[in-house]
């Protein structure tokens, strides 16, 4: 069973990268979004069990979208990417519920890696 | 359009590149300072050379500016200004906890400038497979014209160029700088050959 799966990124090219790092099944079912707002909508009216994040995006920003999980309650988790690598930062993203903190550019080996130890292959 | 002009996938690319790179340069502010760095999108856009160097200049004597220039190979090139609010450069040396008399002001400033250019624009090359070299930074005297002229003593052609900026925000202290990199025409050429390199790779 390949999960429902959202990226958010505002760079196209960001979302390719972690598009093409995903596990062969899972690309199939695979939404995106370019900006926070259109995220929340996404994860409002479906039901994404996993959503990759970037967190520097114009209006709602990763954080943004982090605390809206929280609000709404979804049961979803949460991958951030960003080139924010901040040891403060990864830290705010972890209280906010973050799974894990990648940073840019995203490495396959190391998001597969992060896949399994949460127990999502 | 221009040959200048970048596609809409080459801006993406760009900006995606140049994130990485201010990521990076904006931790190693905060590990300098011991404090954090808000960051926002950067913006990339084409320029009329003239205009802007005008519009700097205006605002020159309220703002401290670091220029220094850089080159790496396939003829990438340009200049790397750091600009000031003139209130903020005095706090520096509160931030960096240096005791007075040990370095200048000035210093201080030049200082904290490579700190950030270097940083940023290492890691943008690295990811372009690339090296550069940089000229010794240099504060410019706060008066009209100094901008001006330290341009137009530059090599390259300045009538287009491509400016990037990126706003590092040290809000612990309400510190601002703005890191504006001007690329001038023919780098955006060689910039646009190397993009097209990474994008075709997607």
């Amino acid at each position: 069973m390949s999960p429902s799966v959202l990226i958010c990124d505002d760079s196209n090219m960001a979302r390719k990268q972690v598009l093409r790092s995903l596990p062969e099944q899972w690309k199939t079912s695979v939404q995106t979004a370019s900006n926070g707002a259109e995220a929340l909508s996404i994860l409002r009216d479906n039901s994404v069990e996993v959503l990759f994040l970037d967190l520097t995006m114009p209006g709602i920003d990763g954080i943004g979208v982090l605390q809206g999980i929280q609000k709404l309650k979804l049961n979803c988790s949460v991958f951030v990417i960003s080139a924010d690598i901040q040891p403060e930062m990864q830290a705010k993203v972890k209280a906010l519920g973050a799974k894990e903190f990648m940073r840019k550019p995203v490495k396959a080996d190391i998001l597969l890696n992060h896949l399994q130890q949460h127990g999502l292959l | 359009m221009s040959e200048f002009h970048l596609t809409e996938d080459q801006q993406d690319c760009l900006q995606e590149l140049i994130n990485i790179a201010m990521g990076q340069a904006s931790d190693q502010l905060a590990r300098y300072l011991d404090t954090f760095v808000y960051l926002k999108v950067p913006s990339i856009e084409s320029v009329d050379a003239k205009d802007l160097i005008q519009t700097l200049s205006q605002q020159q004597n309220t703002m401290a500016i670091v220029s220094q220039g850089f080159f790496g190979y396939e003829g990438i090139r340009g200049e790397a200004l750091l600009a000031y609010q003139e209130e903020d450069s005095g706090r520096i040396a509160d931030l960096l906890g240096y005791e007075p008399d040990e370095l200048s002001q000035d210093e201080q400033l030049i200082d904290i400038s490579s700190i950030l250019t270097t940083t940023f624009l290492n890691v943008f090359a690295r990811q372009i497979d690339n090296q550069m070299s940089y000229n010794a930074p240099k504060l410019l005297p706060m008066v009209q014209n100094s901008l001006l002229d330290h341009l137009q003593q530059m090599t390259f052609n300045w009538d287009v160029a491509l400016k990037i900026n990126i706003n590092y925000q040290v809000t612990d202290y309400s510190f601002n700088c703005n890191m504006i990199l001007l690329i001038p025409e023919t780098a955006i050429l060689n910039i646009k050959k190397v993009l097209d390199r990474i994008l075709a790779d997607f």
